[in-house]
């Protein structure tokens, strides 16, 4: 079975709770673990960091980044504050996001450049795996957002900016920032629960 | 702080869960979280969303080199140090002639040995440094949660509608005072109260008249039987038939009493 098919195959729940076994033996010290959560879930990792960081060097070290991360926090990752793969996620957020950000600070000060095409050999999985029912309807959700929300959200969410940075990027007032957010996050949480 | 300081914490959950806040409002969140039900169930559902965005970013299939360099990144233990003690096979060679295979051989072992006692040293100060994180985070989180309570309590202590519930004045009854504003909430200070028994914990039952007991929530673990807990008020007539009380239950609490019941004072 590829890894893709394993993604594709397993049912959410039956999926959660192989997760949480992966991650009992991560936090019993079992190596071998760490190689199976990567298995699992490595693409959805990447797919995440590359969307943020646009280049596959700095996408591939959030990777590596987060499994570390994974491995060594692992006895401390309680199951009822969230699934494993959106602590995975969440990591790898938090990890692109500064990235993304140091490297704009090396670009201000070096004038490098930054953008880069989406590697020949990481081809996109992209439909083919569909991680959860929530998943799909945020989605679909996100494709009927407004277009002035979904830049917002974009930017909070995938550059990681303040609503003050956003605000001024956009340059309209702070609380217009909140509202459209705000506004996005209730149409896409019906999608999760209507 | 105010109920409007509360709704000040509602209109920056957004912000907090997409990690758009400074390092000190963070803090002021997390510690409002600790002790607001509601606020946490309303991050939690913004978490779920933000969760779901991230799984709808479709995956990439990673280089085959990217997986090796995961797993060597987290190997603990080199592999190559081991080959520093293999035996050293010195035949048919004359005393005069072994003595600098000799020496390299005590040499290598005695590096092999300080590695060996080194790579102990690094486990027992990695154990200890977890340790420390770990304990770190247990204060982090006591010392959000006193800073959120104590926040909440000044709010309900200074509220013009709140009153003070008679206690049960048994001699049963735990060293507790209570307090209930129909604005602010139920506020519930102990001290002194009697130790659990073993794998049980406090909680804080709401009896209205004729109703079944209604979960307030858990009265924490504090030393000194010391806890506090706001909740929110009583949804139906206030200032009557309305009975607090407490009782042991299982960690996490149980829907209904199970352990001893004790009455703290009625409304």
């Amino acid at each position: 079975m590829t890894r893709s098919s394993q993604l594709q195959a397993a049912p959410h729940t039956a999926a959660t709770e192989a997760d949480n076994d992966v991650l009992r033996r991560l936090a019993n010290g079992d190596r071998e673990a760490v190689a199976e959560l990567y298995d699992r879930h490595a693409a959805r990792v990447l797919g995440l960091a590359f969307r943020i960081v646009r280049n596959s060097s700095d996408a591939e070290d959030v990777v590596q980044d987060v499994f570390s991360q994974a491995w060594r926090t692992a006895p401390t990752y309680q199951a009822a504050r969230g699934t494993v793969v959106g602590w995975l996620l969440m990591m790898a957020r938090t990890r692109a996001i500064d990235r993304l950000r140091s490297r704009q600070s090396r670009r201000d000060v070096e004038g490098a450049p930054d953008l880069e095409a989406i590697p020949s050999d990481a081809a996109s999985l992209s439909d083919q795996v569909i991680a959860s029912e929530q998943a799909a309807g945020v989605r679909a959700a996100m494709a009927t957002l407004p277009s002035e929300q979904r830049t917002a959200l974009d930017l909070a969410y995938f550059e990681g900016l303040t609503q003050t940075e956003i605000a001024e990027r956009l340059r309209i007032p702070l609380g217009t920032v909140k509202t459209r957010i705000r506004s996005a996050l209730a149409t896409l949480r019906r999608s999760v629960r209507p | 702080m105010t109920v409007d300081r509360h709704d000040e914490f509602v209109d920056r959950l957004e912000a907090y869960a997409l990690g758009q806040l400074s390092a000190r409002e963070r803090l002021e969140v997390e510690s409002h979280l600790l002790v607001c039900a509601t606020c946490a169930d309303e991050v939690r559902a913004i978490n779920d969303v933000l969760e779901g965005i991230a799984e709808s970013v479709p995956p990439l299939q990673p280089r085959a080199r990217l997986r090796q360099q995961v797993l060597a990144a987290v190997a603990d233990v080199p592999q190559e140090r081991a080959r520093g003690l293999a035996p050293i096979d010195v035949p048919r060679r004359s005393a005069w002639r072994l003595l600098p295979l000799a020496a390299a051989a005590v040499l290598s072992l005695a590096i092999g040995a300080v590695a060996i006692r080194s790579e102990q040293s690094r486990r027992e100060l990695a154990d200890q440094l977890r340790r420390v994180e770990s304990s770190n985070g247990e204060l982090l989180d006591r010392l959000k949660r006193f800073s959120g309570q104590a926040d909440l309590a000044i709010s309900s202590l200074t509220a013009a509608d709140t009153r003070e519930i008679p206690t049960a004045g048994r001699d049963d009854a735990p060293a507790m005072r209570a307090f209930v504003s129909p604005t602010r909430g139920l506020l519930l200070v102990a001290d002194r109260l009697p130790v659990p028994p073993a794998g049980r914990v406090y909680q804080v039952w709401i009896i209205e008249d004729g109703s079944t007991p209604v979960s307030a929530g858990m009265l924490g673990d504090e030393p000194q039987g010391r806890g506090m807990l706001i909740a929110t008020p009583p949804r139906k007539n206030v200032g009557g038939g309305v009975t607090v009380a407490i009782s042991d239950e299982p960690p996490g609490g149980s829907s209904q009493p199970s352990g001893t019941v004790l009455p703290v004072g009625s409304i």
